[in-house]
């Protein structure tokens, strides 16, 4: 049950994963446009860095509750 | 102490500390295996894992050449962040579903796995062979990119002291010596401690540029004032070449076969994805890094035209050794990270192109301790070719559009991993056309001239229809023999 749950939220964080790369490229403005600064970067940089510092906390989260098991050496015996 | 003195100083020092990891490693050796020699015994755990495959991940390219991208390119360039980042969760494909196989099955190398998947029929064979050379060939390009980034620093670094062509050789030398007497072992620990001197290096270089300027606020309107197209919105194909990275970095780099074969030498799984886990954070510890440096170089080079990117890193510390002993002290540890990430790429390269060569290509067995002895004569055989074309620059010319195509390459052996993991009906024969029609259509389109079509990478183009030959052959190969029908 505990290992379905993990594995739910493990697919869950990864698509939020795809959909913050999606973000990341700023689609959403028009090419050659002159930026605000926020954060210190133009807007769509600060807001692809956001992505990017999302993206990082989320799959480390996937990662740790993924199941990367060991199975045993197959000896031939 | 003038910088170049100061510099051959910490190289020799360093140099030393590598030889003594080497001789550590060796006592620690267990057998002659390939298994041993080639992934440590299976016995990484999480520090020294984690540690190995940020410092093979980050090349000299990484440091020297990505600075002098983002100052070439502007601010577009954090699109690096992202598709380094990309690696590590394109890994959640693999390696969840290839680790138990592997620690089932011992395996070596790559091939190891398309022997598992496929079997051993006529196609399988030649599957593995194909994807073998693909994989060795991509090794050697990375090779020969590392020594002559080698031989440019150690120049760079000594101030002339040790000429290019000593430093590929005498570099070239040592990593064979540390890699043939400890194999992963002294690779993964001499790439710990490269790891760590190439973050304390950077972070110093960050520190000392945004401090000089006054922060990232005044960085970024220095450059809008300096060059406006640097932090204007990209156009539609920068956009696309932007999405196109992720792809192509992303799925690439998965194959590598140095990555893969971290994958066998963890300890166990649980090391392995803590490592994969701190591993995600490393784009941002790094590539980010880098990026704001390069971008911070903008109104302060900007005097000088336009710089070859590879010009960047380095005129960038010789003006921060001017500024004082410490500055200079900070700027060699620079210097030395750089060194440190490409020699670490190189020992990590070659080691797998050894075992690639012996066991893939060659096809000799993993149980065999003369399967040790050929890997380490195909490495030193590798080694030799990638000096002689380092030291020649009329070879280097010639091979140089071919040298570029090493992610178009790699790319092109995704569907016997990716695919093949999680589609169980997926057969040898349609994959090995698929990667024949893939890297066909991509190097044509490479030496023709064309590295991107409307932004899109020609390497993922290619994979694209590489894996549309292997998917519609299986479907249809399925549909004669009635296979895949419900029962």
């Amino acid at each position: 049950m505990q290992g379905r749950v993990a594995t739910g939220v493990r697919r869950g964080l990864l698509v939020a994963v795809g959909v913050l790369y999606v973000i990341s490229v700023p689609w959403y403005r028009r090419g050659g446009a002159e930026p605000d600064v926020w954060l210190g970067m133009p807007d769509w940089v600060a807001v692809a860095v956001v992505c990017y510092a999302a993206i990082a906390v989320l799959n480390s989260l996937a990662w740790l509750l993924s199941d990367v098991s060991d199975a045993p050496p197959d000896d031939g015996s | 102490m003038s910088q170049g003195s100061l510099g051959t100083v910490a190289l020799g020092l360093y140099l030393a500390l590598l030889v003594g990891v080497a001789l550590v490693a060796r006592r620690a050796r267990r057998d002659l295996s390939p298994a041993d020699h080639f992934l440590a015994a299976r016995h990484l755990g999480v520090f020294v894992l984690f540690l190995t495959l940020y410092a093979t991940a980050y090349s000299g390219n990484s440091l020297l050449g990505y600075p002098g991208e983002a100052y070439r390119r502007g601010f577009s360039w954090i699109m690096a962040t992202g598709f380094m980042m990309s690696i590590v969760v394109v890994f959640h494909m693999l390696i969840p579903r290839l680790r138990p196989i592997a620690t089932r099955h011992r395996f070596v190398t790559p091939g190891d796995w398309i022997r598992h998947r496929f079997g051993e029929g006529r196609s399988a064979v030649q599957l593995r062979v194909v994807v073998g050379v693909l994989m060795a060939v991509a090794l050697g390009n990375f090779l020969l990119a590392q020594l002559i980034a080698m031989g440019l620093v150690a120049a760079e670094f000594t101030g002339g002291l040790l000429p290019y062509w000593a430093g590929v050789l005498g570099l070239a030398a040592l990593i064979l010596f540390y890699e043939t007497l400890g194999g992963l072992r002294a690779v993964a620990w001499t790439d710990a401690a490269q790891g760590i001197l190439m973050l304390v290096g950077l972070a110093a270089l960050l520190a000392w540029l945004l401090g000089e300027v006054g922060g990232l606020d005044a960085v970024t309107r220095q450059v809008a004032a300096a060059r406006p197209e640097a932090v204007a919105v990209p156009d539609a194909r920068e956009k696309l070449n932007w999405a196109s990275s992720i792809v192509l970095m992303g799925l690439a780099s998965v194959v590598y076969p140095q990555a893969i074969q971290r994958v066998f030498a963890a300890r166990d799984g649980a090391a392995l994805k803590r490592s994969m886990a701190l591993m995600t954070f490393m784009p941002l510890a790094t590539t980010l890094v880098v990026t704001l440096i390069g971008i911070a170089a903008i109104p302060r080079l900007e005097h000088l035209g336009l710089l070859e990117a590879d010009r960047v890193m380095p005129r960038l510390l010789t003006e921060w050794a001017a500024a004082g002993p410490a500055a200079a002290g900070l700027a060699t540890l620079v210097f030395l990270g750089a060194l440190a990430a490409i020699m670490s790429t190189a020992d990590s390269v070659l080691l797998s192109l050894g075992a690639v060569m012996a066991l893939d290509v060659f096809g000799r067995s993993s149980e065999e301790a003369d399967t040790t002895r050929f890997g380490k004569r195909m490495a030193a055989l590798g080694m030799l070719v990638a000096v002689a074309v380092a030291l020649a620059p009329e070879l280097r010319g010639t091979l140089w559009g071919l040298i570029e195509l090493k992610m178009e390459l790699l790319i092109q052996c995704v569907p016997a991993f990716l695919l093949a993991l999680h589609w169980g009906r997926l057969r040898a024969r349609p994959v090995l056309w698929g990667v024949l029609v893939g890297t066909l259509v991509a190097v044509a389109l490479r030496l023709s001239g064309h590295t991107r079509i409307e932004g899109v990478h020609v390497g993922v183009l290619g994979l694209a229809l590489n894996m549309l030959v292997a998917v519609t052959w299986t479907l249809r190969h399925d549909r004669e023999s009635g296979a895949g029908r419900p029962a």
